[in-house]
């Protein structure tokens, strides 16, 4: 087939300079997923290194602080460096202009700009690293941050850098939207995957900034002794908390939300039926954006906030459930009377609606503020999370990359290793999380690096299946790019999950340098099962 | 996009003037004693500063309003920050709850003046006035 084979972004233009140089979303999209899977596997291997250390009671492996060390890695890792730019970063990029038909993002310089900001703010997290690493947890919370002698400047330095990045692509990706849609391709005929990137771009430029402010409070503290969270200078240590949780709350929506829209692709193209609710999946991704805004307390419930702001913000807390409900029904009636295939990104998806539900509604639980006083800061929050950043974000990120693969780059992986995979990480991510839960309930706290002979069971349950969630990730990842190795192409012109939005229609696989040969005319909506029948076109 | 607003130097130079007067107001009042709610003016005046400079200086008046939109959309979101958070420094302690706003339990068993005197390591101490030694320990 290489006759068929015409100039494809990977390998037009050519030379190293062509890359660090490019403009080509695409690129600059490849260049932020491998970055982030870079990030990825080192918080993984941080993770699965606790896991180890917490396998039996007492200190086997490492001390008290290089635990402490490992876990604010872990976490600070996998929030700023993998989950907030990947998805955004990795698949946003490389999709959302082909998802409006455009030849770019609105602003190239600009893309490749927040790649190198990034870039640069990781510099910071790798020397932290190197130095010694840092011993508050990912969030930093004062007083401790500003008397702790580990590297707590060059870690938050490299986190107001990176907040930069994310800034600016999400400037990048509103001006995309709003400008660069081709013809009578109107707001409601948009992939939902369009409208979640939006949402999560407007999170991005309205909470970020205020993330900035707090690492540079918190330095103003540190070196200049005014005091803002210090009470001997006057300050107010649970101001911290409002001001980091302003951002990271809203944050977690940029983490989720563009998971949603990579659901909100796949289920439908797998299950080849019309998006069941279209307009309300786009609203609700529009109100959780919102509503993300006013439910930061919830972290706070143990704090010493006020009592009143506990209440409202337990109150507002469950308004977060509607849009989200709204979400996980309109999917599952999309499947009722598709024709499902089994496929590795619906299996991903599959999980993820089992996962993620598990995660939401264990949130409702710690949203409540008697059960919180409860849970707080035990093994029920970090079961929680995970199954909300993990078991949502990750594996529909999975899901996504598997979706779109034979799209980006042109070569299809071996589907049924990538189906085991599949199962696998869903099996490991339930038998490391769920005991973790039980854990929580029974007064296991987190950040611990030891425990009571009391929870040796389920900490060695969680620890055995780690290692199995561990090698899952890295086997589906590692057959992915195999493919790429291996060059397991793919016809230019095929459609293998039989996709109908402008990227699996308009252009070839991998994409043309300038996205489109010709200038895209849109012809039908991205869901239109019952009005076209577009082929499922897989030929090797 | 096509047709750029020309802005008369007249605006330019009557809007900075309003600029230096409100700087002037900022100061003036500073001088006032308004209580808490000095802050508030003096935030007030800081906003009508900022919001002449978008309006004028940055051409928002003229521009397409999506950008009013945004700018009008910051001031919420900033609003929202910062009277939530208010709130909550406002209302601690004041449902009763709080621990600190709590009168300390002072019931004593009733052998307890025939108890040996210590304090709560074990230390011999002088009278069972334990609750200022808690007191004494935090200075």
């Amino acid at each position: 087939m290489i006759e068929n084979v015409k100039q494809n972004y990977l390998t037009h233009p050519k030379g190293i300079m062509s890359w660090l140089l490019t403009l080509d979303h695409k690129r600059i999209g490849l260049m932020y997923l491998v970055s982030g899977i870079l990030f990825f596997f080192m918080g993984g291997l941080l993770a699965l290194g606790m896991r180890l250390e917490l396998a039996a009671p007492g200190n086997d492996f490492i001390s008290s602080e290089q635990y402490n060390n490992i876990y604010t890695l872990h976490g600070a890792i996998m929030i700023f460096l993998f989950i907030i730019p990947a998805i955004p970063g990795a698949l946003g990029n490389i999709l959302l202009p082909l998802m409006v038909g455009a030849k770019d993002v609105a602003f190239p310089r600009l893309n490749l700009a927040s790649f190198y900001i990034y870039s640069f703010g990781a510099l910071f997290a790798l020397y932290t690293i190197v130095n010694g690493g840092v011993d508050t947890g990912w969030t930093f919370y004062t007083p401790y941050s500003t008397q702790s002698s580990s590297n707590v400047v060059p870690m938050t330095l490299g986190i107001f850098i990176i907040g930069f990045s994310s800034i600016l692509t999400g400037l990048n990706f509103i001006a995309t939207v709003h400008k660069m849609r081709i013809p009578g391709l109107t707001w409601y005929k948009l992939p939902l995957f369009v409208w979640a990137l939006y949402g999560t771009s407007l999170v991005q430029i309205t909470a970020t900034p205020v993330l900035a402010i707090t690492m540079v409070l918190l330095m103003l503290e540190r070196f200049l002794g005014i005091g803002i969270f210090d009470p001997a200078l006057g300050g107010d240590p649970v101001l911290y908390q409002h001001f980091f949780w302003f951002y990271s709350h809203p944050a977690v929506y940029i983490m989720i939300l563009p998971a949603f829209g990579i659901i909100s692709e796949i289920i439908p193209v797998h299950s080849r039926k019309k998006i069941w609710g279209y307009k309300f999946i786009a609203y609700s991704t529009l109100s959780i954006a919102f509503i993300g805004f006013l439910v930061w307390g919830h972290h706070m419930f143990t704090s010493g906030q006020s009592v009143f702001s506990q209440i409202v913000f337990s109150f507002i807390t469950y308004f977060v459930g509607i849009p989200t409900g709204v979400k996980i029904f309109s999917w599952i009636l999309t499947m009722y009377k598709g024709q499902v295939s089994f496929t590795p990104p619906m299996i991903y998806a599959l999980s993820f609606l089992f996962l993620f539900t598990i995660g939401g509604l264990t949130g409702i639980f710690l949203g409540a503020v008697a059960l919180d006083i409860h849970l707080h800061d035990t093994y029920f929050v970090v079961a929680h999370f995970h199954y909300v950043m993990q078991g949502g974000t990750i594996v529909a990120f999975l899901g996504g990359l598997h979706h779109w693969w034979p799209k980006s780059f042109g070569t299809m992986y071996n589907q049924t290793i990538a189906n085991i995979c599949a199962f696998g990480v869903f099996l490991g991510f339930n038998g490391t999380f769920f005991p973790q839960f039980l854990l929580g309930l029974r007064g296991m706290p987190r950040r611990y690096a030891t425990y009571s002979e009391q929870f040796v069971e389920l900490h060695s349950y969680s620890t055995f299946w780690s290692g199995i969630l561990g090698f899952s990730i890295f086997f589906a990842i590692v057959n992915l790019f195999w493919s790429f190795m291996k060059r397991n192409k793919v016809d230019p012109g095929s459609n293998p999950w039989g996709g109908m939005s402008l990227e699996w229609t308009h252009t070839s696989s991998p994409p043309h340098p300038h996205n489109f040969e010709t200038d895209p005319v849109f012809e039908h909506g991205p869901y239109d099962y019952d009005k076209v029948i577009v082929e499922k076109t897989y030929k090797k | 996009m096509s047709d750029h607003h020309i802005t008369p130097l007249r605006t330019y130079l009557v809007i900075a003037s309003c600029l230096f007067f409100l700087s002037g107001v900022t100061v003036w009042v500073s001088y006032i004693d308004l209580g808490s709610f000095n802050i508030v003016l003096a935030m007030f005046v800081a906003t009508v500063k900022a919001s002449l400079v978008a309006f004028f200086f940055m051409h928002l008046l003229w521009d397409d309003k999506k950008n009013l939109v945004l700018f009008l959309m910051s001031l919420m979101f900033f609003g929202i920050f910062v009277v939530i958070t208010m709130i909550d420094t406002e209302f601690r302690g004041a449902l009763g709850f709080n621990p600190e706003t709590k009168e300390p339990i002072t019931k004593r068993a009733p052998f307890y003046a025939q108890l040996p005197l210590t304090d709560t390591h074990g230390y011999p101490v002088d009278s069972h006035d334990d609750i200022h030694h808690g007191d004494d320990d935090h200075h």
